[in-house]
């Protein structure tokens, strides 16, 4: 198990050097860089030589590879220096943003979870057929609502024309409200399709038919049996959710002008804010191996088959 | 004082005063500047909501052309002097009074007594000197840039405390009205001790305005406090004590229902930027529209004459009398949008009509094209050779509704069989091919400033070259049109102020006689304010200013 982990945590660090150096060259890809675009700006209306002088103090034309690892080299250092396109310290940025986003996709997520495991229990145990799949459709609408729309619709319907929960100037949690909704409903669709179908492949096995001839009653078996076998693909998918719950995010901060990683994100890539976005990207990446070793690492207890994997290394 | 320098202030009676009359009925008639509910004194206390559509950026004063950083600086710092928004005469303020040398080389302010700046200490000659050796010169330690409206700057001296010269290389008789703009507000030095890369935190930048920093959530919201010991208002202010409210809070709210909504649900009680099609929603719930003038060059599309498709003055002349401003105007805005009748607006200093040049007329537009050569070809789009006049813009984002502007025009265009794609690019890439004649041979463009040297900084190639010639900015191959730069640079040199309104009138007339610029319409900005809110005002060019706004009971 400690090799496992071990091993793992190396990976983790090949992760974050490579999410560094690809995200380095595809900005690098990009036209222009962001002094160019902070300061051939016509509201600074400076002229050909004061931009020239400033590409120079900045050092926006030497070497790539100098460029590169000088940028490596502070990142090592534990700095992250400061963006030149807001003027504040990158740590600053990252701290204002990060926790709404944690906060917003933490919730969004639980959320999602939840409202996917009642459409997929009540999908499998409505009494009715037409009523079944009915609830069995939901997903396919869901995953097509988009989430600009529908944060929009929320707005319209609950803040101005109800006047249940004021956008502006809504307390931390209260104004969470809507957003998590709008984040939610979109995500629960893949959660509750896959969760759905696994729910109905396991019925299909003999171990249920046994349980089931054995006296158990319907919900008992779905509980105790089905569902504990049906988990682990949702878990995958959840843990390959999580890129889509930050894009998700983008949408969602700009609608409800919140602040957060996703509207971050979109306008540091916007204006090549390469002090940003690496801290994003480092942080992205950092989130991604955590999620996915925390699944692979819950697997192993949900689904006794896999223990053996790693039973002569513990 | 020395010697050969004029007092008091002249600049009162240098200015015309046909321009600034008309300035006046202008500005009333739009409902720009204070607007006071007759018969009630203002109550003092009470928050206002402020929805912004984007959070600032640096504010560093010289960039407070942005309009969210010139919103936020606007409350927070004091200028050398005011431009009174009704008259456009520079009036004093942080300095007392003023007086320059014949030749407008040198300029010398005193400065009022007991001015302090918000962490306590006083603004004098030092703080001023340093605050203009920094945007006339920039510091490249530091990586501060220079201000673009303070040119030929040679440095500074303290005469004694409350006494400060300035002088120039050159004469820059535009100095005085660039001390009274959102670019040249004066921050403690402590503040400019800072690296540029830090003042995008509003709270470290210390200013002398009637509201302070309180707080700030970086990108979402900015919370700015009275300032309760503030007395040093302009004097045709009708406050002159401290501003009547306690606390703005600036919220960034970039959806633009989501902000129109919340005015109207009574979450917020100003909003920034309504679009056209928004105002008659606001104003039908009984809430007020603000459009203020900026005052400055038109909302225009300038072409790049270095690209052989547009070198031809016949194809510019011909796209000139393509475009159906009215058309645009009307369908896409409204009253407050004025059609353009020349390269500046009607508010603005040397103003000229010129609509006569300004015609729309297919027929003509044709017989241009034919005669230079572009005949009719395939798809409707003319050819020459196996040329084809297809053309490319990119969109600028902060102008109003500027994709639809563009998209209407290339449907114009199209109908003389011209071809105009309209591009919307990330920043880097329209940053990158704006400064490709060859990418780019079309490019929208506008700039608020009451100044006359607006029009220079432009279109001059050492300011913002927005024509893109030889020795300016991009990739020029040898367009320069030697003419046009010394009618500009003669504007920001002319110490009369008569010759040099003059200078205008002759370089809004050269620049439609060779129809570099397509005039389009006279851009405002627009706000729109719960029925409550009194006293909202605008300086110059439009940024909001909250000194003598108070609430009315709702």
């Amino acid at each position: 198990m400690a090799r496992y982990i071990l091993t793992r945590l190396l990976q983790a660090v090949f992760v974050l050097w490579a999410a560094f150096t690809v995200s380095f060259i595809l900005l690098q890809a990009l036209p222009g860089d962001e002094i160019l675009i902070k300061f051939e700006n016509p509201d600074l209306g400076l002229s050909k030589q004061q931009i020239a002088d400033i590409r120079l103090a900045y050092g926006a034309d030497v070497p790539l590879h100098q460029q590169y690892l000088f940028s490596l080299g502070r990142v090592l250092s534990g700095q992250l220096g400061n963006s030149i396109q807001r003027g504040v310290p990158v740590i600053d940025a990252i701290a204002a943003n990060l926790p709404s986003t944690l906060r917003l996709t933490v919730l969004g997520f639980v959320t999602a979870a939840s409202l996917a495991l009642v459409i997929a229990f009540l999908a499998t145990l409505t009494p009715f057929a037409f009523l079944r799949s009915l609830l069995r459709g939901l997903p396919s609408l869901f995953i097509s609502l988009p989430v600009f729309w529908l944060g929009i619709v929320l707005i319209q319907v609950f803040s101005f024309q109800l006047k249940l929960i004021p956008v502006i100037g809504a307390g931390p949690w209260e104004g969470l409200v809507l957003p998590v909704l709008a984040l939610a409903v979109p995500i629960s669709a893949p959660l509750a399709q896959v969760l759905v179908r696994s729910i109905d492949e396991v019925e299909t096995q003999g171990f249920v038919a046994v349980a089931r001839a054995k006296g158990a009653s319907r919900r008992w078996v779905l509980w105790r049996h089905v569902f504990r076998n049906a988990v682990p693909p949702t878990l995958t998918i959840g843990g390959v959710l999580f890129g889509e719950l930050l894009a998700g995010a983008v949408v969602t901060e700009t609608v409800f002008g919140l602040n957060g990683l996703g509207r971050l994100t979109e306008q540091a890539v916007n204006l090549q804010d390469a002090a940003i976005l690496q801290a994003i990207v480092l942080i992205a990446a950092l989130g991604f191996v955590l999620v996915n070793l925390s699944v692979d690492l819950v697997m192993p207890i949900l689904d006794p088959r896999l223990r053996k994997a790693f039973g002569g290394a513990s | 004082m020395s010697d050969g320098l004029r007092t008091p202030a002249p600049s009162r009676r240098a200015f015309l005063a046909g321009t600034a009359s008309l300035a006046t009925s202008v500005a009333l008639g739009s409902g720009v500047g204070a607007v006071q509910a007759q018969g009630t004194a203002p109550v003092t206390g009470g928050r206002l909501v402020y929805l912004e559509q984007q959070a600032h950026t640096n504010l560093y004063p010289p960039a407070g052309g942005f309009y969210p950083n010139g919103g936020v600086l606007n409350q927070i710092t004091d200028k050398l002097t005011y431009q009174n928004p009704k008259t456009l005469k520079i009036e004093p303020w942080l300095a007392e009074s003023w007086s320059f040398n014949a030749d407008r080389t040198e300029y010398v302010f005193k400065l009022r007594k007991g001015v302090t700046f918000s962490d306590g200490t006083p603004l004098d000659a030092a703080a001023v000197a340093k605050n203009f050796d920094v945007y006339g010169k920039g510091s490249k330690e530091l990586r501060h840039p220079v201000s673009e409206v303070i040119n030929n700057y040679a440095g500074s001296e303290v005469v004694d405390p409350l006494t400060v010269r300035f002088r120039f290389s050159k004469p820059s008789p535009g100095f005085l009205q660039g001390t009274s703009v959102i670019g040249s507000g004066i921050v403690s030095p402590a503040t400019l001790d800072r690296r540029f890369d830090e003042l995008g935190d509003a709270t470290k930048i210390i200013g002398s305005g009637p509201f302070v920093v309180a707080s700030e959530q970086l990108g979402r919201e900015l919370v700015l406090a009275a300032r309760k010991d503030y007395a040093w208002a302009p004097a045709s202010s009708a406050n002159q004590g401290r501003p009547y409210l306690d606390e703005i809070r600036y919220i960034v709210t970039g959806e633009d229902s989501v902000r129109i909504g919340a005015l109207l649900a009574g979450q917020a009680d100003v909003i920034r930027q309504v679009q056209a099609y928004d105002e008659a929603q606001v104003e039908k719930a009984g809430y007020r529209i603000y459009a203020p003038s900026t005052r400055g060059v038109n909302n225009s599309v300038v072409f790049r004459p270095d690209n052989p498709l547009v070198a031809d003055i016949r194809v510019r002349r011909a796209l000139l009398h393509a475009t159906n401003a009215k058309e645009i105007v009307e369908s896409l805005f409204s009253e407050h949008y004025p059609q353009a009748t020349s390269v500046i607006a009607s508010t603005a200093q040397g103003y000229v009509n010129l609509s006569d040049k300004l015609t729309f007329d297919p027929a003509k537009a044709q017989a241009l094209l034919d005669e230079a050569g572009w005949k009719p070809g395939r798809n409707g789009v003319r050819q020459r050779g196996a040329q084809e006049l297809a053309l490319t813009a990119y969109e600028s984002l902060p102008q109003p509704q500027n994709r639809a502007t563009l998209q209407l025009i290339a449907q114009q265009w199209a109908r003389v069989g011209v071809k105009l794609t309209v591009l919307a690019g990330d920043s880097g890439s329209r940053a990158t091919d704006d400064l490709d004649p060859l990418k780019t041979p079309v490019s929208p463009a506008m700039v608020g400033r009451a100044d006359p040297d607006v029009i220079k900084s432009q279109y001059h190639w050492e300011n913002r070259d927005m024509l893109r010639q030889k020795p300016g900015r991009g990739k020029v191959n040898e367009f320069v049109d030697a003419k046009l730069n010394e009618l500009l640079e003669a504007i920001a040199a002319e110490v009369n102020e008569e010759k040099r309104l003059d200078y205008v009138v002759q370089v809004q007339t050269y620049l439609l006689d060779q129809a570099y610029v397509i005039p389009i319409f006279e851009e405002p900005q627009a706000f729109a304010a719960a029925p409550y809110v009194q006293g909202l005002g605008f300086e110059a060019v439009g940024r909001p200013s909250f000194y003598n706004t108070w609430l009315a009971k709702r």
